[in-house]
């Protein structure tokens, strides 16, 4: 999982990202972004994310650890 | 509706795509969009290359060209053709039908049916349908099923939402009766109310093409498209497919009192990538077990899609081998149908270039 800043900066189209972020906070941030990190998690970590736990979320950090969590 | 069918079974299936490929960074500056908001398109819906005919070349051209292969390489005999189903949204003229200009180039026997059936997503469904239903008869044997389209010709290349993942191809399939008792279950809804879901809106009857039809109008996506071009209620479908098609595949396994894990391959319709990878999670279905590499590969061309996903993915193993698959179809009508059946020890089943 050490790239996933660097890969979640890429889909949020900026440089870098920190943790406390907030996602609806990005210029980006429309239904497409969404639907990328969606495709993201599921492509790269084999893991299913809905459109309500990204909004649950809240920030980067939060993202993260959902993502490590539906992991397992 | 629940169908079902006895004794019947699919003998070969052949795919004819169009040699020229077109890949999805070729195409992203015609899009209203960052190249960073392409770039994101085509790794959620798992955009890359597809299959794009020639100007002039039409549907009847990849259908004799298919044909006249399986004749050549004595797979397939004129004089056994009882009837050829040609089910397309690209159809040649408004009359006669496309079938008929097909028996006629290749100069099939009189003695036969020609029938053209104007169904998309789930037409390869309805063409099997058709199929088993013709032979009933005592005097058909051979039923030659083809899916044929080009809809990429209708499709604006300013319109990120269609163009991506939009391909053209048509695929042969040989149904006959079967030899072997069998029966076949199979499910089919319509929903005439969303009939605009999926549509070419000007061309017919109803709005005849003007200079004013194809006039290029920006949409609130920033799509350009005119009246003369498919438009797809993107999200619409979208959620229709979520919604619809996990109960209608509950509902047919059922019937037939076979249990998931039993089934060998969901052969699904080709929309996107992201769209079949939700239907397999919510069907609880291992990504394996139901392919999504169409569209990256080829672009979806409608009915056909069904038959280039069984053909490339499981090619020459179908000759040897047999597989239970659940077919599933869903989109322009709307319409949406599943079938279940065992499909295997076929004569061919392969892709060739036009």
């Amino acid at each position: 999982m050490e790239n996933i800043l660097t890969d979640l900066a890429e889909i949020m189209e900026v440089e870098k990202v920190a943790e406390s972020d907030k996602l609806t906070e990005f210029d980006c941030w429309d239904s497409l972004t969404a639907l990328s990190i969606i495709a993201f998690a599921d492509e790269n970590y084999k893991v299913t994310l809905s459109n309500k736990e990204l909004l649950e979320v809240e920030t980067i950090g939060g993202l993260i650890e959902l993502i490590k969590t539906k992991k397992g | 509706m629940n169908l079902t069918f006895h004794n019947k079974t699919i003998t070969g299936i052949l795919t004819v795509l169009p040699s020229k490929e077109v890949k999805f960074e070729d195409e992203m500056e015609s899009y209203n969009f960052s190249v960073a908001k392409s770039l994101k398109l085509k790794m959620a819906m798992g955009y890359s290359k597809h299959r794009i005919v020639e100007d002039g070349v039409t549907i009847s051209d990849l259908c004799v060209f298919g044909l006249n292969n399986l004749f050549e390489n004595e797979l397939l005999r004129k004089e056994d053709m009882d009837a050829l189903i040609l089910v397309t949204q690209s159809p040649e003229y408004f009359m006669p039908p496309t079938s008929n200009v097909i028996q006629g180039k290749l100069g099939l026997k009189q003695d036969m049916i020609c029938m053209d059936i104007n169904q998309g997503c789930a037409g390869y469904e309805i063409g099997l349908f058709q199929a088993f239903m013709l032979l009933d008869q005592d005097e058909i044997n051979k039923v030659v099923l083809v899916n044929a389209d080009i809809l990429s010709k209708k499709v604006s290349k300013r319109d990120r939402n269609s163009n991506p993942l939009i391909g053209d191809g048509a695929s042969v399939t040989i149904v006959e009766k079967s030899k072997k008792p069998n029966t076949i279950f199979a499910n089919i809804k319509m929903d005439g109310t969303a009939f605009d879901a999926l549509i070419i809106p000007a061309g017919g009857f109803k709005t005849p093409s003007t200079p004013e039809t194809a006039a290029m109008i920006e949409d609130a996506a920033g799509n350009f498209r005119s009246l003369d071009n498919l438009v797809m209620k993107g999200d619409d479908v979208f959620n229709f497919v979520q919604r619809e098609v996990p109960p209608m595949i509950e509902d047919l396994l059922s019937r037939a009192g076979i249990n998931k894990q039993s089934v060998d391959y969901f052969m699904f319709h080709q929309p996107n990538k992201f769209m079949l990878n939700k239907l397999a999670d919510k069907l609880e279905i291992p990504h394996e077990k139901m392919p999504s590499n169409i569209v990256e590969n080829f672009g979806n061309a409608s009915g056909v899609s069904i038959p280039t996903a069984i053909t490339y993915n499981l090619g020459e193993r179908l000759i040897s081998e047999s597989y239970l698959i659940c077919l599933a179809g869903f989109g322009v009508g709307l319409t949406w149908a599943s079938i279940l059946l065992e499909v295997g020890q076929l004569k061919f089943n392969t892709i060739i270039n036009y």
